[in-house]
């Protein structure tokens, strides 16, 4: 076991290395960077090459590519995740000030999707066939193909329709602050990421339900007498949720594309919105940052998701 | 006069052979009692027809051009006016007015206009052949190049397939929107090519595991081991032994992805980010929420379009996998 785990963090760390490189190569294969932004948007005299020129060497983007790689990786092996071009502070600090947010929606938004999606999944497996089933089925093949973005559209429109509450744009509500205010701002972005992550997982779930329940193990605990409810949640459902674990990486994945659209709907000062105004401004330190943490959170939900494996399956054993 | 008889050839028992011509009618019943057992996958190959059918036509069936902007004649455009008068009254200065946000049904736009005075409805078709061009065109690229390093990986084995999966892995590490981002901007104003191409990448990785899995489960089989003890090459085995029994995994990570590169063309539409001049329902969704509170029609509309594409794609997807291979069901 303590083998398999060892083995599992080198490779990660390897995982870790490619995701930097590609980050590193996509940044700057992209024709603009800072200086020619920053250049264009102060700047108005006739020619800009030598402002850009001066730019780059104040920043330090006209180093060569092998030796800003280099210096890149050196930063990250002492844990430096570089710092901002515009803001001038470095990315852990400007991180710390949004990951509250960020994890503040990110834990509602998976909260309602497992609120969501485990029930649902449940309770349209137990009725298959009905029009319960039928409807239930309806609704995630429904949210699987909505785009999340529609789903905060509709929902904002029945708020407004229906005069429901008033969105306060302004400020930084959160939970702890002013929890109303948060309240308000918070439901939509949360039911709509609910409905997007969820509505795979409802899918899942049922067919591995239905799948399960055929087993021979849950004729046995029948036959013990084992009350139904007892059946459904410790045999059934903990067995089914193996293959929704399975895909928890890919959920996490889905959840922080969400949250970059959601947070940039909603002007939510959050991470995602963080990341996405990084890119636009070509400020990439920043960027290149927050994309390793958000793949470091990644590869490690994958390396628990197998080590829970063992943990929910005695069956399966590591080496 | 004697005739020599020709033995006809018997097929044997339990063969089918699939070269053998179907008839229209027996086609069509077969289609009916698939259609029939599988009802939701029958709405989808509906939906995908339907869509298909609009992406295809869409230059003849479109009513207008979706950029021409529609105004009428201003009555209260006075050419005479002074700058007091205009700035009393703005509306005296231009002799045409745009017909913005008019309602759907209610004139001569089927699906009303747009805050330009755009045909959403020559929109809408417009932007059909766009989603569709995107889905497929990214689902191929995705195959072919995924099914290719998959074989690669999963046939030989080893350190090429350790390299090569913990570089797929560092593809899935990235959450898919953030890739597509930083794809897509290495153009200014991303070209519909470079979309494509970016939507491929991305599915490339999933392509790779499913087919590498699928790889090693054929390459243990008998026939396998017959090639190659008669001294067939790498390739030839590859190509001739290992491929064609793959073929329907392949066949079914090709349709039934399609839905989800459309649906994530429509999310980098929305933020901005999908190519540039042209009219995409990920952008009129966008486009429509200025005035969301009293003209929802633009965004209710584009969104809808996106949804029922996306599943029309899902559905037949998920009809042709449990046709095909139901082991890959919940993947």
């Amino acid at each position: 076991m303590t083998n398999y785990i060892i083995r599992r963090l080198l490779l990660n760390l390897l995982v870790l290395w490619f995701v930097a490189s590609l980050v590193f190569i996509g940044t700057h294969a992209l024709p603009s960077d800072f200086a020619q932004k920053r250049v264009a948007s102060t700047f108005t005299g006739q020619d800009q090459t030598e402002a850009i020129a001066s730019a780059r060497r104040e920043l330090g983007l006209d180093k060569p590519l092998a030796r800003q790689y280099v210096e890149f990786m050196g930063e990250l092996a002492r844990g430096d995740l570089g710092t901002s071009l515009e803001t001038q502070e470095s990315t852990w600090a400007e991180l710390g000030r949004r990951v509250p947010t960020t994890l503040e929606l990110g834990s509602i938004i998976v909260f309602v999707t497992f609120a969501l999606s485990i029930p649902i999944g449940v309770i349209s497996a137990a009725k298959q066939n009905t029009w319960i089933d039928l409807s239930l089925r309806a609704v995630s093949i429904l949210g699987v193909a909505m785009p999340v973005f529609f789903v905060a559209i509709l929902l904002s429109l029945l708020v407004v329709r229906f005069s429901l509450f008033e969105i306060d744009v302004v400020g930084h509500p959160h939970l702890w602050t002013d929890p109303e205010a948060a309240v308000k701002l918070y439901v939509i972005p949360a039911i709509a990421g609910g409905i997007s992550g969820g509505a795979g997982i409802m899918r899942i779930l049922r067919s591995q339900m239905l799948e399960v329940m055929r087993q021979d193990y849950i004729r046995t605990a029948r036959a013990k007498g084992l009350h139904d409810s007892r059946i459904w949640v410790r045999h059934a459902l903990k067995n089914a949720m193996l293959p929704v674990l399975t895909v928890m990486g890919l959920t996490i994945s889905g959840i922080v594309g969400g949250q970059i659209i959601l947070e940039t709907m909603f002007n939510i000062d959050g991470v995602g919105r963080f990341l996405f105004s990084r890119l636009n401004a070509r400020d990439f330190p920043p960027f290149q940052g927050t994309v390793l943490v958000t793949a470091f959170i990644i590869v490690t939900v994958n390396l628990a998701v197998d080590l829970t494996y063992a943990w929910i399956d005695p069956r399966i054993r590591y080496t | 006069m004697t005739q020599t008889q020709q033995p006809a050839a018997l097929p044997a028992a339990g063969y089918t052979d699939f070269r053998r011509r179907r008839s229209v009618g027996s086609t069509l019943r077969r289609a009916g009692a698939l259609a029939r057992r599988n009802k939701l996958g029958a709405v989808g190959v509906i939906l995908v027809l339907l869509i298909l059918f609009v992406a295809i036509f869409s230059p003849l069936i479109k009513r207008y051009d979706d950029t021409e902007s529609f105004q009428t004649a201003n009555p209260d455009f006075n050419p005479t006016a002074n700058p007091f008068e205009i700035a009393a009254n703005p509306g005296l200065a231009s002799p045409y007015i745009l017909d913005r946000w008019e309602s759907p049904l209610g004139s001569d736009h089927w699906l009303g206009t747009d805050q330009f005075g755009r045909d959403i409805y020559s929109r809408i078709v417009v932007g059909a052949r766009l989603a569709v061009l995107i889905g497929v065109g990214a689902s191929l690229i995705a195959v072919i190049s995924g099914s290719i390093v998959g074989l690669v990986s999963g046939y030989f084995g080893g350190k090429i397939d350790l390299v090569i999966q913990r570089f797929v892995d560092a593809i899935q590490a990235f959450p898919g929107l953030v890739l597509l981002m930083l794809i897509v901007s290495i153009m200014d104003r991303p070209s519909l090519t470079l979309m494509i191409v970016a939507l491929g990448f991305l599915g490339f990785a999933t392509s790779v595991r499913i087919v590498r899995s699928s790889v090693l489960g054929v390459s243990q089989a008998a026939f396998v081991e017959a090639a190659r003890s008669y001294g067939a090459t790498d390739i030839r085995i590859m190509l001739q032994h290992v491929l064609p029994n793959i073929l329907a995994p392949i066949l079914v990570v090709f349709s039934i992805s399609i839905g989800a590169y459309i649906l994530a063309e429509a999310s980098l539409s929305f933020l901005g980010l999908g190519p540039a001049d042209k009219t995409t329902w990920g952008k009129m969704v966008n486009a429509g929420r200025v005035a969301l509170d009293l003209h929802p029609w633009e965004s209710v509309i584009s969104g809808a379009a996106i949804t029922l594409a996306v599943l029309g794609f899902n559905l037949a997807g998920d009809a042709i996998r449990d046709e095909l291979d139901p082991r890959l069901r919940g993947r």
